[in-house]
């Protein structure tokens, strides 16, 4: 018999109807619409901040870093400080996506957005201080292997330029990490955007329509990111810590510094998450989504990380007494209880004595605590690394030098510049892409629903 | 030749539909999913995916570089520092371990657009069988099939529970 | 080809300091004129020195002038002078800044109705000063230092031919109650001249030969021979000092005996009273009762000084083959300095020192001598309105003169007053006329130190401006009085008169040589002590006015009398002992400050009879709880660096003269007494921190400036020369470990850091035992490599841009436990003397830990062994100097290559040495640039640089020849031989293993003499 043409099938079909909308489109995207007039206000004074800033550096870059507070023998000071913070910071984002991802904790899937992006603007900020730190910008581009009519190469025994090296590849990797991951996001907001930001969303999803190929490659490249970043989050920090820990400076000169450096940096990083997410959770309604579950998962993390620090400070201290030598003994008492004493104890209260009172479930779940807690983290972090450069140096083996270095008021203002930097990005992100990975947190709802037989997910549950 | 594009609620009647069309000979078929559903991947063909051979490569091109040029340019500009040999491998290893991640990682991108045909369609508008419901929380499934065999793929349609199943004339 | 790119490398930036001077003109373009008639005997780029003389201070050092293109760029001890001997101190190296001073009068000034000094042509200048002579040339007087004997003498004609009422030569640290005293004891007219080269015993009797005196350098250089523990058994001379205050000098003794003040004599009478009791065969009968009812006992009550030392010192002299005991110099010459000098030439006479090691010379030329006395009743003649015109040259006497000697009103009350200061002054400032004299550098002129030393200067470059020798314009404003005056006068001018003043001697050989030297010092054959010294009168100083304690206004080595304070180096360089800069201070001992209540640079006041000061507090343990010390030199209120003016506060006066505190007192020769009176101390309770450059003294047994006792030396000359140096034992604390000795050091042998095919290593060795800490070799880095000065605030931000410092360590020093506490900066302790002046520079690692952490390569080990920087590959990361542990390397904070040399400053730089920009980093090169100085010939002639072909300039510079330079391949070189030492040969900081090129020698603790 024959079968029936084609265009009678069609003519019994239903003609089709709306696509019901996603509750997780319409909450995320919401965070994109329309900025308040506080956006813009705050918007604003981040992008003339910046610039007011950026006119002070001009001047120390035509001026001299004499405008600075360095003071011999500290030649090292607020700027180094301060990059070395930035950098820490840049350790919580790629840890959450890639770690936790390859560990397939799934509570990872509410934060990983924000934190990746974090870990871009971190890094772009810490870059700066590259620059703002020499004494020639205008020729730091020396510091590269690019080939010149004199025939010279770059010493690739100094840690500076496997800085250089670690610091471009982990601001691409993570650049990368970040854009792979948007692309369905991206995709969704082009279904339901218009204008510009559809030409934007269109161009920059790649055409993503989700189908089975995509999302088969797209895990595959993911699983190998986090693979790949791994290892690089670990080692971005371990090199930053030996431009440290491969010179002779006595509490400089130390084998435990690349550990001791990565966890604190893992410590920073989600502090400065939840100093960040914390707000933008309260302000754009997003509990349903970031909820106290992730918050006390970070809290564990920052308990287990501040634990790990506190133990490299007391280590640091035994090592010094136990071997013995009169450089690294008097450089710990001086670090202890000699000029700069005050930023010595702000940074083992700050980070080895208040974060133990998340052991406590009840702090653990209590947002404000937790907010206070995760500042006072980033505070005695800055001041960590501003107690190993700046004390390290003012005290070394030649006692006629030994110098008292404060910072100046140019100094501090870029260092407030830079939180500034970072902000602007961060804010500026968050109207343009969504601040939770959607796919990502949809993927939970569905298959909860496929699991459970649909109905609303308490997602204080998903794990 | 027409197209039929079922509209479903959830991954797995999908993925079990579409395996029953490829047994039935319907190959020409394309999934698209809000989220990464792996019993899709499996569905539509087994095989790992390709985005592991450029992450290799690209890995161990890196590694190579970082030695290469390393070493190469210690002698190519002989300058001694702190009393230390030319070329020393242990502080180079911390380049070439950086070169590794980077080559690779930007290779393994360059795999996923290659391996996941991106990008995808004609800019702006993607073809007719895509809507944005697939974007929100509904699969779709697609088969293009003779005239003749609309009506079977139909009834597949309706007998895995799609919530709707559309004819485009493609 | 990796050969071809090295040599390229080095050609580009290299050690060629020519080259990276070119390489450094990259930042801004300079343009090079070639000569369109090319001089002959001056090929560019090829030095040509000119021998002269040092007039920074009496001393009067042969120079040898190195110039470039005709343009003086640095000056060095002339090795013919007799009295340098090659060496020249921190004063004499800078004084070259004085030709290039931006304070410099350009043109003749005339104060017009306005009250302003305006400038106006030397014709009408001339004129001027003619018609004030014309109408009252008897109201005319001169005023001014030594100008040397011939141009002293044809001022004397002058004086005669217009019939001027005199000439007065002032000079602030003269001492005339020295010659005073030898007129007593014995009779004749000469002024002593001391040898210690050849003593064994010296005692300073407050005397800081080393910072004033009649000459500083020859005194380091001799004592040195006198100690050279190479030389001389059992390390030579002891070294003795009594004095309230642990001076230069005294840091340099073996023994520190803290007297009273202003006791010297009675201690000296002591001594000898001592020394005769312990069997000094000296007749009693000469002395006639003068030693009677001195004893130890006695003594000890008045001199603070215990019995029993007194004896032990009366001891030693009597035992003592060869003694010099020297009198007191400015600094403590009180009122009754004549007799107090006389009882201490008295214990020489008596050892049989005198026509041995202390010489009285037969002084043959009559030149004018400084007299204070007459000075006094110049003062007199213009407060009653007798002088109508005062002509004063080569002298600030508003600034040095005493308030109560009413100098400033007297001053006011002259008319008339000329300035022939090329550089302005307090007293030039205030002249109607002046008339800029030409500066050493620019005239012809001589001078003479002591009989038989004839020393010559010679224009080095013509005149920078249109400036006048002063004896010329005097000549030529007399002679346009009239024939009779001009007849009177001698004819030609200072060139031509100096040449006459040689005739029956080659003048031109003379001029190559630096002057005409006599073989030996004609002395007086035979003296006998005359019958006055039995009247000798020794006592106490009479102080004046009220307060529990007494004030020592003491020479700085560095400033003099005031007048180098307006070099910049001399600001800059930090004092010997303090390592202050660009300030004053109050020296007073722990205890005065914990009862006043004061901490380091808390604001005292000062308050005597003449005057109040308020100046910073400096407590420190070496000094008498009776005494506060301050510095002479500070205080000017003129002068672009000696005042405040650099910091936009001109008129400001930079620290303070504490001249403005001291009585108008005279002694009994009528000579000026400096130590005259009690002081009250008051808290201001303001504070201002001090610019030092060394922030502590303790080197917490870190042996960077290490000592051993004599026991240990002896001990190890035994043992065989090892090339490994051992690390030396620690002289207070015996064969204690120190904190380095702890570590493992892996022995080396510095000759394998360079290249095997390189036939040189260059390398150093620095004998801690001979450095005096006298900076000479400081001020000379600074003048030849072109390090900025960076001014007071600057160096308080450690921003000092010195390639050279020398460390000042008291002792060993202690650990505390908690490093910086107590805050007392200071260890030294009253009547203990351990100081080690350690000379730092950079060590030119053989593994330097500042190579490996540059990214750039901008310092590197180049096959020479150098630890080469190229400053234009610098980025200035800093990573270099973090890990350098002896933090010698410097950083250009700011431009200061624009900043820091004013017109016409900037036409001394060295044009061999790269002028560094902005943002990199610098250190010492070993004078890299005279290296390759000294490459070229060897090259022409095929052959290697010779040892001594290159001499670092602070190893030039060194009185005491402590600092050695050479190749260490060439096993003959001076350098090598000295690494040989079998004990003291240390490396500082050893533990780190840096395989350093500068081998240091430690200081030999030779202990108090014995009884």
């Amino acid at each position: 018999m024959t079968p029936p043409p084609a265009m009678s099938v069609a003519a019994m079909m239903r003609p089709p109807t709306q696509a019901p909308e996603s509750p997780a489109n319409r909450d995320l995207l919401a965070v994109m619409g329309r900025p308040s007039l506080y956006y813009w206000l705050l918007l604003i004074f981040l992008v003339v901040f910046v610039h007011a800033v950026g006119a002070v550096w001009l001047f120390q870059v035509y001026k001299g870093l004499g405008i600075a507070g360095y003071k011999h023998p500290v030649f090292w000071g607020v700027y180094i400080v301060t990059f070395v913070f930035w950098v820490g910071i840049a350790h919580a984002g790629t840890l959450i996506s890639a770690i936790l991802y390859l560990f397939r904790s799934k509570w990872r899937n509410a934060i990983n957005r924000s934190a990746e992006a974090m870990t871009v603007f971190a890094v772009l900020t810490a870059a700066q201080f590259l620059g703002i730190h020499v004494g020639r910008i205008w020729k730091s581009y020396f510091i590269l292997p690019y080939p010149n009519q004199r025939g010279l190469w770059v010493n690739f025994k100094s840690p500076l330029v496997w800085d250089t090296f670690a610091i471009s590849t982990y601001a691409t990797i993570s650049i990368l990490f970040l854009f792979v991951g948007l692309i369905p996001d991206i995709a969704i907001a082009r279904d339901r955007s218009t204008g510009w930001r559809r030409l934007l969303y269109t161009a920059l999803s790649f055409g993503w329509v989700g189908t089975a190929k995509q999302w088969k490659a797209f895990n595959r490249a993911v699983l190998h990111l986090s693979g790949l970043a791994t290892p690089l989050v670990l080692s971005v920090h371990s090199v930053v810590s030996w431009d440290f820990a491969m010179s002779i400076v006595p509490t400089w000169h130390s084998t435990i510094f690349a550990p001791y450096f990565v966890a604190g940096a893992i410590f920073s990083g989600f502090a400065m998450v939840l100093t960040v997410m914390i707000p933008v959770r309260r302000i754009f309604a997003l509990e349903a989504y970031i909820t106290e579950y992730h918050l006390e998962n970070m809290a564990r993390f920052i308990l287990l990380t501040s634990l790990i620090v506190g133990y490299s400070y007391g280590m640091e201290f035994f090592m010094a007494w136990y071997s013995g030598s009169e450089f690294e003994r008097s450089a710990w008492w001086y670090r202890a209880f000699g000029d700069y004493w005050i930023s010595a104890w702000v940074m083992i209260s700050c980070n080895a004595i208040f974060p133990n009172i998340l052991w406590f479930k009840w702090a653990r779940t209590n947002v404000t605590i937790l907010f206070i807690v995760s500042v006072l983290v980033n505070i005695g972090m800055w001041f960590e690394r501003y107690v190993i450069i700046v004390i390290g140096l003012s005290h070394e083996f030649n006692p006629d030098v030994w110098n008292h270095y404060l910072p100046s008021l140019p100094e501090l203002t870029i260092l407030a510049g830079s939180f500034a930097f970072f902000a602007m990005f961060f804010v500026i992100f968050i109207k343009l892409f969504p601040v939770v990975a959607i796919a990502e947190v949809k993927e939970l709802v569905i298959h909860e629903k496929a699991h459970h037989g649909g109905g609303a997910v308490a997602h204080g549950e998903m794990h | 030749m027409p197209t039929l594009v079922g509209v479903f609620s959830q991954a797995a009647p999908v993925a079990a539909l579409a395996r029953r069309l490829r047994d039935r000979g319907f190959g020409d078929l394309e999934v698209y999913s809000p989220v990464p559903a792996h019993e899709l991947d499996a569905a539509l063909d087994e095989k790992p995916s390709r985005v592991r051979l450029w992450t290799l490569i690209g890995g161990l091109t890196g590694m190579v570089t970082g030695f290469v040029m390393t070493i190469w340019m210690s002698y190519d500009f002989p300058i001694t520092v702190g009393g230390k040999a030319l070329a020393s491998i242990p502080p180079y290893v911390v380049i070439s371990f950086e070169l590794t991640i980077l080559f690779g990682g930007v290779l393994t991108v360059l795999g996923f657009f290659w391996v996941g045909g991106l990008p995808y369609g004609r800019f702006g508008k993607p073809d007719a069988t895509y809507s944005p419901r697939f974007s929100a929380e509904d699969f779709g499934l697609v088969v293009r099939c003779e005239d003749r065999d609309v009506a079977e793929v139909d009834g597949l349609f309706r007998a895995h529970d799609a919530k709707e199943v559309t004819l485009v004339e493609a | 080809m990796p050969e071809l790119d090295r040599r390229e490398f080095l050609k580009l930036v290299g050690v060629g300091a020519g080259a990276a001077a070119a390489a450094g003109c990259s930042e801004r373009v300079e343009h090079l004129i070639p000569y369109v008639v090319q001089p002959e005997v001056m090929t560019p780029g090829i030095a040509i020195y000119y021998a002269s003389t040092c007039r920074e201070c009496p001393a009067a050092c042969g120079l040898h002038v190195r110039t470039r293109e005709g343009r003086p760029v640095k000056l060095e001890g002339n090795p013919e002078h007799p009295v340098s001997k090659g060496s020249l101190c921190a004063r004499g190296q800078v004084s070259i800044g004085r030709t290039y001073h931006p304070d410099r009068y350009t043109t003749p000034m005339s104060r017009g109705a306005d009250g302003k000094l305006a400038p106006v042509s030397w014709e009408e200048a001339i004129r001027t000063l003619a018609d004030k002579l014309r109408q009252g040339a008897a109201g005319a007087a001169l005023l001014g230092g030594d100008p040397g004997p011939t141009a002293s003498q044809v001022l004397d004609r002058w004086v005669a031919a217009v019939g001027a009422s005199g000439r007065v030569v002032y000079e602030p640290f003269a001492q005339e109650s020295l010659r005073e005293a030898v007129k007593t004891l014995f009779g004749v007219e000469s002024e002593p001249v001391f040898d210690l080269s050849q003593a064994d015993l010296v005692l300073s009797f407050g005397s800081d030969f080393m910072e004033t005196g009649p000459s500083p350098n020859e005194h380091m250089r001799q004592l040195a021979e006198a100690r050279d523990v190479r030389a001389k058994e059992h390390g030579g001379a002891r070294f003795v000092y009594l004095g309230p205050r642990l001076s230069m000098t005294a840091s340099n003794a073996d023994e520190w005996i803290p007297s009273k003040p202003g006791t010297e004599g009675i201690l000296a009478l002591a001594v000898l009273r001592a020394a005769m009791d312990s069997g000094l065969t000296a007749d009693r009968t000469a002395l006639g009762g003068l030693l009677d009812g001195v004893d130890a006992a006695r003594a000890a009550a008045r001199t603070g000084v215990d019995a029993k030392t007194i004896q032990r010192l009366g001891a030693a002299v009597a035992r003592a083959k060869s003694l010099v005991a020297l009198p007191p110099t400015a600094g403590l010459s009180s009122r009754r300095a004549s007799a107090t000098a006389a009882a201490v030439l008295l214990l020489d006479h008596a050892a049989g020192a005198v026509a041995r090691t202390v010489l009285l010379p037969a002084e043959t030329e009559r030149t004018k001598r400084p007299s204070y006395h007459e000075l006094l009743a110049l003062v007199d003649a213009m407060k009653s309105g007798k002088v109508s015109v005062l002509l004063v040259h080569d002298a600030n006497p508003v600034h040095s003169m005493p308030p109560g000697t009413g100098f400033r009103e007297a001053l006011a009350k002259v008319p008339f007053l000329v300035s022939f200061a090329p550089i302005k002054d307090e007293t030039s400032e205030q002249a109607h006329l002046v008339l800029p004299d030409l500066t050493p550098l620019e005239s012809w002129g001589d001078a003479s130190p002591r009989p038989g030393v004839r020393s010559l200067l010679q224009p080095t470059i013509r005149p920078l401006y249109g400036t006048r020798a002063m004896v010329d314009v005097l000549l030529e404003a007399g002679r346009s009085l009239g024939d009779e005056v001009a007849a009177k006068l001698p004819p030609g001018n200072m060139r031509s008169i100096l040449e006459t003043a040689w005739a029956g001697e080659d003048f031109r050989k003379a001029l190559a040589r630096g002057g005409s030297f006599a073989a030996s010092l004609p002395t007086h054959e035979h003296v006998a002590l005359s019958s006055a010294v039995a009247k000798l009168e020794v006592s106490e100083p009479l102080l004046e006015g009220e307060g529990d304690y007494v004030l020592l206004a003491h020479p700085s080595p560095l400033l003099g009398d005031g007048r180098s304070a307006a070099l910049p180096w001399m600001q800059e360089v930090p004092d010997p002992v303090t390592k202050v800069t660009w300030n004053s201070w109050v020296e007073l001992s722990h205890a005065t400050a914990r009862r006043l209540g004061v901490e380091i640079g808390d604001v005292l006041a000062l308050k005597t009879a003449a005057g109040t000061l308020e100046v910073q507090a400096f407590p420190r343990g070496g000094i008498r709880d009776d005494v506060v010390a301050v510095a002479v030199g500070q205080g000017h209120t003129v002068g672009w660096y000696a005042s405040h003016e650099m910091e936009g506060r001109p008129g400001e006066a930079r620290g303070v003269n504490v001249i403005a505190a001291l009585p108008a007192a005279v002694d009994e020769a009528g000579g000026r007494a400096w130590f005259t009176t009690k002081v009250q101390l008051a808290k201001t309770g303001r504070s201002e921190p001090f610019a030092v450059s060394q922030t502590q003294d303790n080197q917490r047994d870190r042996s960077i400036g290490a000592a051993l006792p004599l026991a240990a030396l002896a001990a190890g000359a035994a043992a065989p020369a090892e090339a490994v140096p051992a690390a030396p034992e620690h002289g207070a604390r015996g064969g204690e470990e120190s904190a380095y000795q702890e570590e493992i050091h892996v022995p080396f042998d510095p000759v394998l850091d360079a290249a095997q095919n390189s036939p040189y290593r260059w390398g150093m060795t620095i004998d801690v035992d001979r450095c005096t800490g006298c900076s000479a070799c400081v001020a000379a880095c600074y003048i030849e490599n072109n390090s900025p000065i960076v001014g007071e605030d600057q160096v308080r931000w450690g921003r000092l841009m010195a390639w050279l410092r020398i460390e000042r360590w008291v002792g060993d020093g202690v650990v505390e436990d908690i490093p910086g506490w107590p805050r007392e900066r200071n260890h030294e302790e009253l009547g203990k003397v351990d100081i080690r002046h350690t000379p730092m520079m950079c060590q030119q690692c053989g593994a330097a830990p500042c190579e490996p952490v540059c990214p750039v390569f901008a310092t590197y080990h180049n096959p020479e062994g150098l630890n080469g920087m190229v400053y234009n590959r610098c980025i200035g990361t800093r990573y270099c100097s973090n890990n350098c542990p002896y933090k010698v390397r410097r950083f250009n904070w700011y431009d200061f290559s624009l900043e820091n040399w004013p017109k016409p400053l900037h036409l001394m730089l060295n044009p061999d040495v790269t002028v560094r920009a902005q943002g990199v980093m610098e250190k010492c090169t070993y004078c890299t640039q005279r290296i390759e100085i000294a490459r070229q010939p060897a090259k022409d002639q095929k052959r290697l640089i010779r040892d001594g072909e290159v001499i670092t300039a602070c190893a030039q510079a060194c009185p005491t020849q402590a600092i050695t330079f050479g190749n260490l391949k060439d096993p003959e070189s001076n350098v090598s031989k000295k690494r040989q030492e079998p004990v003291r040969g240390y490396v500082a900081l050893q533990g780190l293993n840096t395989r350093p090129a500068t081998l240091y020698l430690a200081k030999v603790v030779r202990g108090p003499v014995e009884g």
